[in-house]
């Protein structure tokens, strides 16, 4: 059975999909307060994303979760350019496995910051 | 009788003041004196667990009323015991200064002698060295905190070297100089420290520049979310005639653990509430309290308890798992303290109901979420819509924060967001890293003027 991936949604990221149609497909969380995808993510890919991210689970949604969080901006990466929310998304994601991988491994010490005005 | 609820008293009756503001006497204070500069308290590992400046800072400003001083042994075994001072007031932490072998041997100090204690390389305080006696650290942290054999009512688990307060007096080097403190050069709080600085006295002011008579306080280590400000808005209908007059958040400021978020963030993230005019800035202050935290949810109730009042609070708002840190203590083991007393701790009654005991009231409080049925942030006392609930959860908001992702505007008030964004970009970080605590902990929260003696 295919699994997911919750994919967090604010006012920039929804900016960056207008027009792709894709506005449809958001799921709400929080009680309606915070929008999300759900996207779904094939066996093979889930088992890809499982080997390649040494703390990532599937949780008992089947949600992949844990995984570093430059994977998380990733996947919204793809989204955005793909504008879609089909397989071709994680095809993106894995392609870009080494950038993320250089990420996580300074995430314990840096994460960029939102670019937002403050 | 009258309803009416005035601001109490300090605990012990005054507040306590030892600190010389005159550079010229203080420095007459320590002329002459062996000098012996503080250093942090380290756990095995070296990583910096307490600073003894910052109770050398909350004794002598009065945040510890009426506590003067390093105790002596006599006093740390009545604490152990029955959790009061020499002088009957009650206290639920030993505090202690504790000397190295080395700094020992070194200084060649007796009992009656005078210290000078320096901080980052500046004279900052004396000790007038009273007593000198041994502590078997581990001993100590054991029995501050309690076991679940002696201390049925409230110790679930005994504590262990997970349990960061009790990290903290394992720590301790072994030899003790018992004695009061004088702060003889008086530091200047770091910028954004400083405006969050009141002092008992200078807070008791305040209030009354406000006219706040009744204030409730809330107690914290965190960037408030929503959920949060839901908390202080309705714990401070409390009141006597009316609603609180004022909410005081005081912010715990010392050591941090992983996860946490920068103080910096933390104060000024209380403060855009305010701002915000989420709860006007007539109504809610924020100041802090130097203190590395013993984590010791009942025991570190009475110690805010002693503090808030010292400030002048009428009121003061406690959770479940106040103050806590995994499973040692049961989870309503401060409201227990409140609400009948922990008889092995020494109270057979509530805290402040017995002798020499505390004047501020408890507003035990459950918790707040967030339901879209109710369309409101709910109590969990009210809401009974517990399949829709939302809750606050901490890993779930700070994995939204981590990745980036604006929070909405039931979970951050996009003002408060801003400040924690405005310090992630300032350290590139949103939460504590181990560098940010190595430097914290080597600038600490003050600086001092040079001081020739
Ligand atoms: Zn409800």
């Amino acid at each position: 059975m295919a699994k997911l991936f919750v994919v967090l949604l604010d006012d920039s990221r929804l900016k960056k999909l207008e027009g792709s149609g894709l506005e449809k497909k958001v799921s709400k969380l929080f009680g309606g307060a915070l929008n999300a995808f759900n996207l779904e993510v094939s066996d093979e890919h889930a088992a890809k994303i499982l080997e390649e991210f040494g703390t990532a689970r599937i949780d008992s949604r089947g949600a992949i979760t844990d995984v570093p969080i430059a994977f998380n901006r990733v996947v919204f990466d793809e989204i955005a350019k793909k504008k879609s929310l089909g397989p071709e998304v994680m095809d993106g994601v894995l392609a870009r496995v080494a950038e993320i991988k250089e990420a996580a491994a300074k995430e314990s010490e840096f994460l960029p910051a939102p670019e937002i005005e403050v | 009788m009258s309803i009416r609820i005035e601001r109490p008293e300090p605990h012990g009756g005054r507040l306590i003041d030892r600190v010389v503001t005159d550079p010229a006497a203080g420095k007459k204070l320590a002329k002459g004196c062996p000098a012996l500069d503080i250093k942090p308290t380290v756990d095995e590992k070296g990583t910096p667990v307490r600073n003894v400046y910052r109770e050398i800072m909350s004794t002598c400003y009065g945040f510890f009323s009426p506590v003067e001083g390093s105790m002596r042994q006599a006093e740390v075994e009545r604490i152990l015991k029955e959790r009061r001072l020499l002088n009957e007031w009650i206290f639920p932490y030993p505090l202690v200064f504790d000397v190295s072998e080395e700094d020992h041997k070194k200084l060649g100090i007796t009992s009656g002698d005078r210290v000078l204690l320096k901080l980052k390389g500046k004279p900052f305080a004396i000790l007038d060295v009273e007593e000198i006696y041994e502590i078997d650290p581990e001993e100590l942290a054991t029995k501050t905190f309690g076991t679940p054999e002696a201390n049925p009512e409230v110790v679930k688990e005994p504590f262990n070297k997970k349990h960061p307060g009790w990290v903290i007096y394992k720590s301790l080097n072994r030899i003790i100089y018992a004695g009061k403190y004088k702060i003889i050069n008086e530091p200047k709080l770091r910028s954004p420290f400083d405006r969050f600085w009141f002092p008992p006295k200078k807070c008791r002011e305040e209030f009354d520049r406000r006219g706040w008579r009744t204030v409730i306080n809330h107690q914290t280590r965190n960037v408030p979310h929503v959920g949060h400000e839901h908390l202080m808005k309705n714990a401070a209908y409390t009141g006597d005639l009316e609603p609180c007059h004022g909410i005081l958040v005081n912010a715990v400021i010392g050591v941090k653990r992983k996860g946490d978020y920068p103080d910096e963030a933390i104060v000024e993230g209380h403060e855009a509430v305010n701002l915000g005019g989420y709860i006007k800035p007539e109504r809610h202050m924020v100041s802090i309290l130097l203190w590395d935290m013993r984590y010791g949810n009942p025991l570190e109730s009475l110690l805010h308890g002693i503090v808030r009042q010292n400030m002048g609070c009428t009121h003061h708002m406690f959770g479940r798992d106040h103050a806590a840190v995994g499973e040692y203590y049961d989870m309503y083991a401060t409201q227990i303290l409140w609400g009948k007393g922990v008889p092995s701790f020494g109270f057979d009654k509530p805290v402040n109901e017995v002798p020499y005991g505390l004047k501020i009231k408890a507003q035990n409080m459950a918790e707040f979420w967030y339901c879209p049925k109710c369309g409101e942030i709910a109590y969990s006392g009210s809401c009974g819509h517990t399949k829709e609930k939302q809750k606050f959860s901490g890993s779930f908001i700070r994995g939204m924060v981590a990745e980036g992702v604006f929070p909405p505007g039931v979970i951050f008030r996009p003002e408060v967001y801003k400040v924690a964004v405005k310090w992630w970009k300032h350290y590139g970080y949103p939460f504590v890293t181990p560098k940010y605590l190595v430097e914290r902990e080597k600038e600490l929260e003050v600086d001092l003027a040079d001081m020739d003696i």
